[in-house]
């Protein structure tokens, strides 16, 4: 039988009409999807199978925080998928337990609506992970000692007072910082605090984080802006974090459009992804936060030169954590404190952001 | 009514300091301007007493500044040291030749003795000459490569060993981003330095105000009724910098600290750079690596482009690799010694065939520079021997040509 007549044949498989262009390369939807995937595949292989440092049999558990944002979304679908067909097969190794972590988007931004529908839609399509959803004022809890590093961070800018819940002292911490800026870096620092403490209580070995690439450029460039150079290695790099457990950012090598494309592969994703606004044209300058306006940077540069951009990532990539000194952790964010920082116990990042710093 | 001095509280306050929005009065404002290069002066042990030192000044803000906190300092302080100007003469008309003017009244404000190094004796090009041949496109290579060997020769016709320069923290800031943003680890480990010297460069350079504000600078000169020149230079600016320079001055807006914050970032991720990767890379990146850092936030794209185009062809190149597995052999000595080798190349220093500077090739970048440049230009004098044929085929076709009309 005649073979049916191509226009534009996809260059892997050759069967189908090409829909998308993946760097230089014209590809039908499944060999695209195989492509971008592939990518991910490689990143988490020393968990799906097994590798050095990580036990051959036995349980392992990994944590993965999930904003609904498109690219930690579409990351837990990869892995989801991967996953599957390895259990399906009889004798494949063991694989991995995914403990999935939301902080609750409402908890960290009052004008965020609650994601009931999110939560339901992702329990139902990733059936080998395990969920929980924490409120972000749960730091309390999941931290006991974050209360008191709060009070000598916020110094007489906080005063706790233990009769209101834990909603209104977050809330009364969070309003002791000033600037956007500061703002932005706490509630980082916040958040990576609670995603940890959850990680160790569900003896997790390692973190996957669902970065996109131009999260992590942004991160790389923010961080530096902000006086935090000496921790850059481990808020974007593959590794181990100061806290004893590995960080993972499995999306480093994809661009955000190849994200965007995936996602509409799988309607169902759309039920989950809460879409990120576009930025908004009247904000100052000034106004913005430094990790904002890395944001907006990398967004419009990337988009003449994502590569770029995703090299940024891989310069500091580069960098060997080893060869710092070996020196006190800041109290508050766990980077390296150097001496002429003083005797606060606070990095430099973080002096820079506390209340009384401009 | 304006509240008094943070400082002294008597005075007037008169100027808000960028860095950090203190108010101050004018002679309190210049007094702490001072005492912070001060500071950073002894902290680092920059000078040793009796030494002779070299100010490479451009007759712009940053080392006019430079050049008379220096005198100012060197008496207050006594640190025994003996000053003098060092100027380049690039040779671009309508921004160099007026900006040596001031270079000159500043000698004789400052009583302080002046050398003029100018690329047309050196080099046999000036840089209006470099841009009518090679275009506006790239020529800062051209001038930056100059200017290095320019400054060091300059010193060594005056017997001078280490030479200043007028990089402010903006600058120093400027080139960190750079460098992230070009993947230039090299240079990330090297450019934040206070003092650069290297294998490359028998003359020892520093920065002392690497921790000054532009702005800063400006207001020092602004209150000192300083005489300097202000305008930038004429030719296209580099693209990498010029987008790092938007960048900085757009986070300046946000957070007035994050500039020295980003010098503080640089020099904490030079201290990460692996070992191996310090070493390598082009010469001569010492402060500046790629322009001058007179521009002010034009960008070209240029070299981002073509940055852009080489790391999607490699990307290209990664995925049709294919993996050639050698057979297995049983892993002698000599083998493994090859393997736990890292790969990078470091360098060694030579001297440059031609002329003698200090370089890593057989042939300096200067003189590599020169020989691209030389072979379009014209002969003056017709003398075809034998020897020469080479060189002069182009000649000898448009004689043939000539013959033939």
């Amino acid at each position: 039988m005649p073979q049916k007549e191509l226009v534009d044949p996809c260059s892997d498989c050759r069967e189908f009409e090409s829909i998308l262009t993946q760097r230089n390369r014209r590809l039908c939807q499944d060999c695209y999807r195989r492509a971008v995937s592939l990518k991910v595949l490689r990143r988490t292989e020393n968990y799906r199978l097994r590798k050095h440092p990580f036990p051959r049999t036995g349980p392992l558990n990994l944590a993965f925080p999930l904003s609904y944002g498109l690219s930690s979304t579409v990351l837990l679908h990869m892995l989801h998928d991967q996953l599957d067909a390895q259990l399906a097969k009889p004798r494949g190794p063991p694989g991995y337990t995914l403990h999935v972590l939301i902080i609750e988007p409402s908890t960290i931004c009052p004008s965020s609506p609650s994601h009931e529908e999110g939560f339901e839609a992702a329990q139902k399509c990733f059936p080998h992970f395990s969920f929980t959803r924490v409120s972000f004022h749960d730091i309390f809890e999941f931290v006991p000692d974050i209360l008191e590093t709060m009070s000598q961070f916020a110094g007489s800018f906080f005063v706790d007072n233990p009769s209101l819940s834990n909603q209104e002292r977050l809330a009364a911490f969070r309003a002791s910082i000033s600037t956007a800026t500061s703002r932005a870096d706490v509630d980082y620092i916040l958040m990576n605090r609670l995603v940890v403490a959850f990680a160790k209580k569900m003896d997790c070995r390692a973190v996957l984080w669902g970065d996109s690439d131009s999260k992590l450029a942004a991160k790389t460039l923010a961080n530096v802006a902000k006086g935090r150079g000496s921790s850059v290695t481990w808020q974007v790099s593959d590794g181990m974090s100061p806290f004893g457990l590995e960080f993972s950012f499995p999306l480093r090598d994809l661009f955000t459009t190849e994200l965007q494309n995936y996602a509409t592969f799988f309607p169902e994703l759309s039920k989950i992804i809460i879409r990120d606004e576009p930025p908004s044209e009247n904000t100052l300058t000034k106004n913005l936060s430094i990790d904002e306006l890395m944001m907006r940077y990398v967004q419009t540069q990337g988009e003449k030169y994502p590569g770029v951009m995703l090299n940024v990532t891989r310069t500091a990539a580069k960098l060997d954590p080893s060869q710092a000194p070996t020196t006190a952790q800041c109290s508050f964010c766990g980077s390296a404190v150097s001496e002429s920082d003083g005797e606060s116990g606070f990095c430099y990042g973080c002096i820079r952001s506390r209340p009384e710093s401009r | 009514m304006a509240p008094p001095c943070a400082h002294c509280h008597s005075a007037r306050a008169v100027i808000i300091r960028p860095k950090n929005r203190h108010r101050l009065c004018r002679e309190c404002f210049i007094r702490v301007f001072e005492t912070e290069v001060h500071e950073t002066i002894t902290a680092t042990q920059l000078f040793q007493r009796g030494e002779r030192i070299a100010i490479g000044a451009s007759g712009g803000k940053d080392s006019t500044v430079l050049a008379a906190v220096l005198k100012t300092l060197n008496e207050r302080y006594d640190y025994g040291l003996s000053l003098c100007l060092l100027s380049i003469d690039e040779g671009i008309r309508g921004y160099r030749d007026d900006s040596l003017e001031t270079v000159k009244r500043n000698a004789q404000q400052y009583a302080m003795p002046l050398e003029i190094v100018g690329y047309g004796e050196l080099y046999g090009w000036t840089m209006d000459q470099v841009v009518a041949q090679v275009g506006k496109k790239g020529n800062c290579t051209y001038c930056g490569v100059f200017r290095r060997q320019a400054l060091d020769r300059g010193a060594a016709r005056l017997g001078i060993s280490h030479v200043v320069t007028g990089h402010n923290a903006d600058d120093v800031a400027e080139t960190v981003m750079m460098n992230l943003l070009r993947g230039d680890l090299p240079r990330l480990s090297r450019g934040t330095s206070i003092v650069t010297d290297s294998a490359a460069s028998e003359v020892k350079r520093s920065k002392p105000l690497k921790y000054a504000y532009e702005k800063e600078i400006v207001l020092y000169a602004h209150h000192r009724r300083l005489d300097y020149f202000s305008t930038e230079c004429i030719y296209s600016p580099e693209a990498f910098r010029g987008s790092a320079r938007s960048l900085i001055k757009d986070l300046e807006k946000i957070r007035p600290s994050s500039i020295l914050d980003i010098v503080r970032s640089g020099e904490d991720l030079a201290g990460l750079v692996p070992a191996e990767v310090k070493g390598t890379g082009p010469v001569g990146g010492g402060g500046g690596g790629g322009g001058c850092g007179s521009q002010n936030g034009r960008t070209s794209g240029g070299e981002m482009a073509e940055m852009e185009r080489r790391l999607a062809g490699d990307e290209a190149a990664a995925g049709q690799e294919t993996e050639i597995r050698l057979p297995v052999r049983t892993p002698g000595r000599k083998n493994k010694q090859a393997k736990d080798q890292p790969k990078v190349k470091t360098q060694t220093m030579g001297k440059c065939e031609r002329c003698g500077y200090i370089s890593s090739q057989k042939v300096c970048k200067a003189c590599s520079l020169l020989e691209g440049l030389n072979k379009n230009r014209p002969r003056m004098a017709i003398d075809v021997d034998m020897e020469d044929e080479e060189s002069s085929t182009t000649l000898m076709r448009q004689m043939e040509r000539v013959e033939l009309g």
